[in-house]
């Protein structure tokens, strides 16, 4: 078989396997691909060896698809990644307005033009410019780190204090919120410090010790939260028209590529906290933009780090994607890049037209059970995916999580705040400090 | 401006002070902190503390069992009785109606100077999304009515619309010439966004590090401090509201120069992505041993004045004989949705 169809078939299948898989709630796309790389290992040296040119872009088409589809969870089943979060509530307002079509088609719109800025935009600049900004920035992460937290906690404001007379009762139920954000946030990191540095998951899926708790902090309390409280969907109607034009797209490109430029580039920050930046930065009223411009932050979040490895003179490794291949392949030079380059456009086309398939599949099922069941359905999926990559101690994880994931949604306050568990250990680990701080845990 | 914003322009003005960037390579991120710690500061004084001790003297409270637009009414023109009867400045809470644990009943307040009167409209319930609840929107179909002892002038168009979370405070404030000018969240902007008391700010932290560590931290904190709680003020100066510069030293707000509305889009990304530029600059200049070698105006020419030309070049083209229609904005009302609907 020549290269190009062999190249073809492999991003067609990653695509189409990780578009399917998108859907499941709970599973992420890393998972699949973590237990992939162990096999392609054990592969190598023998006859059966998977030739560069087969992994490579199906990689590619797996990370591509899974951006672009897994707005389907987070939008109509309520059960988000850490990187569809800013999704989920816009999305379930066109859910519950019977347009959840709407909201996934428009993020979709968002992750395709997210591909055709990363394609025919960022990368032909990439080779020239980011190893210049990288020599410049290098030295500097960590305190880019500790901004973003300032940011992220400062930026919260009081949900409550409103009625009542003026004083200290008034300012205590309005900090009741903030409070409990300040909470989550340093829970999540301490249990980050536990699972980065001393991690009770098996060594042998020791790259998957974050997997449940991300569960936990994010998909397993909205499902919970949609079982107690979801109020019945109302029929979804398939509409004609997304009501978007070319202008919508370029704005929505302009706030999202800022958002996702910024996550993809800087280590450990996110798909949520390039959401959130996406949506402060351009301060857009247009609620189209917002989602579109989710879908794009999305995409160059996930399509975009994994891109960085490629990119002629950079050697940059950035995204849980990137470090897997890493093992297996060293880039090499500008036909690596193009080869990406080509399966990421490919691989774009391919799961925007999944797209629309699969949520009219989605919006079925939604349409033919109560949402209630849905939710407990899509829990219990989540929960044998934790167990069947982690086991009972990855369970234990995720109910840890999920008590420290239930505080924003019992106090209303923010969610992004579990993203301490990340933030916190590692912005303390790259200013040097955070070996002090796990001595006095006692972890080392 | 957004929040955001002002955050990324404490970050760029603190990055100016070379011993932040000599204290960043050293693994100390302090004064960048401060920067966008500051730079954010006036509105966190504002919306984190200061409303919660803020005094009315109405508390316009409709009760949620029974909603009724015509209380509001009276209850409106009862403050603006006792603001031109006792020629005094008087503050209104407008308080919000909380139906359930997801649910609100949203209200307008409208004034109509012609006729003298003020006019209040029950809308749907909508749930804490904002999103109206089908079914409810013509719930109460009438206008309230009540009579005003005054006129009550609005420069600004903020909507007076409560519906999520806290309702809004106006200040009626008397006028020569017998009207009352309102004022929209008359705590907003008042003494915390001030010049001096950005440059007290920075003096009290720069005497507590003098004491801790000496002479060179603490006017480095101070110029930090001082710096970046500054350029919100000068920022916000470039809107509609304004703000007291110089409190104490003056009392009222400085109306602004009206360039922009705080929440527009296209200034705020401009200042966003202006400020990672400088940034971007500052850092290449503390940089001590760079193979690549680029001049600031290169890099404004490659960062910021080639896509912005592509950019206007695109919408240009794709808004082509089309009536584009930009959602209008309003400062405090900016401000104030924006407050409510962080998440």
């Amino acid at each position: 078989m020549s290269a190009f169809w062999m190249v073809l078939l492999s991003v067609t299948a990653g695509t189409v396997i990780s578009s399917v898989l998108a859907c499941l709630p709970g599973l992420h796309i890393y998972n699949v691909m973590g237990a992939l790389v162990l096999g392609i290992l054990a592969l190598e040296g023998t006859a059966h060896a998977v030739p560069a040119d087969v992994y490579l872009p199906a990689f590619t088409g797996m990370v591509v698809g899974w951006s672009m589809l897994n707005t389907i969870p987070a939008v109509l089943l309520g059960t988000p990644d850490e990187s569809a979060m800013f999704t989920v509530l816009p999305g379930q307002k066109y859910l519950m307005a019977g347009r959840g079509f709407e909201g996934t088609m428009i993020t979709a719109v968002g992750g395709l033009a997210g591909a055709f800025f990363l394609v025919c935009v960022m990368a032909p600049l990439a080779p020239r410019y980011l190893p210049v900004s990288q020599q410049v920035l290098k030295g500097h992460m960590h305190w880019v780190l500790w901004v973003i937290i300032t940011f992220m906690l400062m930026s919260e404001w009081p949900k409550g204090g409103n009625r009542g007379p003026a004083g200290w009762a008034k300012f205590y139920d309005a900090w009741k919120t903030l409070l409990a954000g300040l909470a989550t946030f340093v829970l999540a990191g301490l249990l980050g410090f536990i699972l980065l540095t001393r991690s009770p998951v098996n060594h042998e899926v020791a790259f998957q010790n974050i997997m449940p708790a991300f569960v936990g902090l994010f998909a397993i309390p909205w499902c919970l939260l949609n079982m107690i409280s979801a109020a019945g969907v109302p029929p979804q109607r398939i509409a004609k028209s997304l009501e978007i034009n070319g202008d919508v797209i370029l704005r929505s490109v302009w706030s999202g590529g800022l958002g996702g430029g910024i996550a993809a580039y800087f280590p450990v920050v996110t798909g949520g906290v390039g959401g959130m930046l996406a949506g402060h930065a351009t301060a857009q009223r247009d609620e189209r933009i917002f989602i579109m411009g989710q879908g794009v932050s999305k995409f160059i979040y996930y399509v975009g780090a994994f891109m960085l490895m490629f990119v002629p003179g950079l050697n940059l490794t950035r995204g849980g994607g990137a470090w897997m291949v890493k093992a297996l392949y060293t880039p090499m030079g500008v036909a690596d890049y193009y080869l990406v380059l080509g399966s990421i456009a490919i691989a774009a086309g391919l799961s925007y037209l999944m797209m629309e398939p699969l949520t009219k599949l989605t919006l079925k099922f939604i349409d033919r059970f109560n949402y209630r069941h849905v939710s407990t359905f899509a829990l219990g999926i989540i929960l044998i995916m934790v167990y069947a990559v982690t086991g009972w101690v990855g369970l234990f994880i995720a109910t840890v999580a999920t008590g420290i994931g239930l505080l924003p949604v019992l106090f209303g306050s923010r969610r992004l705040n579990c993203l301490g568990i990340l933030l916190l250990p590692i912005a303390c680990n790259m200013s040097g400090f955070g070996e002090t701080i796990t001595g006095w845990l006692g972890l080392t | 401006m957004k929040g955001f914003s002002h955050f990324m322009s404490g970050v760029a003005v603190a990055s100016f002070g070379p011993w932040a960037i000599d204290a960043a390579l050293n693994g100390n991120p302090l004064f960048f902190v401060l920067g966008g710690a500051c730079g954010i500061l006036p509105d966190t004084l504002d919306f984190k503390f200061y409303r919660f001790f803020y005094e009315h003297d109405v508390y316009v409270t409709p009760d949620p069992k029974n909603p009724d637009p015509q209380y509001v009414a009276d209850e409106y023109a009862r403050a603006v009785a006792l603001a031109v009867d006792e020629k005094r400045y008087v503050r209104v809470k407008l308080v919000s109606i909380r139906l359930g644990a997801d649910f609100w009943q949203q209200y307008s307040v409208k004034i109509d100077n012609e006729k003298l009167e003020v006019l209040v409209k029950f809308g749907p319930v909508v749930n804490t999304g904002q999103v109206p609840v089908e079914g409810t929107e013509n719930r109460y179909p009438t206008v309230a009515r009540a009579k005003l002892k005054a006129k009550v002038i609005q420069t600004y168009d903020a909507g007076m619309k409560v519906d999520i979370f806290d309702g809004p405070t106006i200040g009626l404030k008397p006028m020569e010439n017998g009207d009352l000018d309102l004022e929209f969240l008359p705590w907003h902007r008042e003494w915390s966004h001030s010049l001096t008391i950005g440059a007290m700010l920075g003096a009290l932290v720069g005497a507590g590090v003098w004491l801790a560590a000496g002479w060179t931290p603490a006017w480095q904190s101070f110029v930090t401090i001082a710096a970046c709680y500054g350029v919100h003020v000068v920022e916000d100066q470039l809107g509609h509201m304004g703000s007291n510069i110089f409190y104490p030293i003056t009392k009222l707000r400085t109306p602004g120069l009206h360039w922009m509305h705080s929440g527009d889009g296209l200034p705020n990304f401009l200042t966003v992505w202006i400020c990672c530029l400088l940034i971007f600059w500052n850092l290449y200049r503390g940089q001590p041993a760079m193979t690549y070698h680029f001049g600031f105006v290169h890099l404004m020419m490659v960062g910021l004045v080639i896509p912005g030309l592509v950019f206007g070049a695109l919408r240009w083209l794709l808004n082509r004989g089309q009536k584009v229609v930009v959602a209008k904005g309003d400062d405090a009302d900016d401000e104030w949705n924006d407050s409510k609907a962080a998440g």
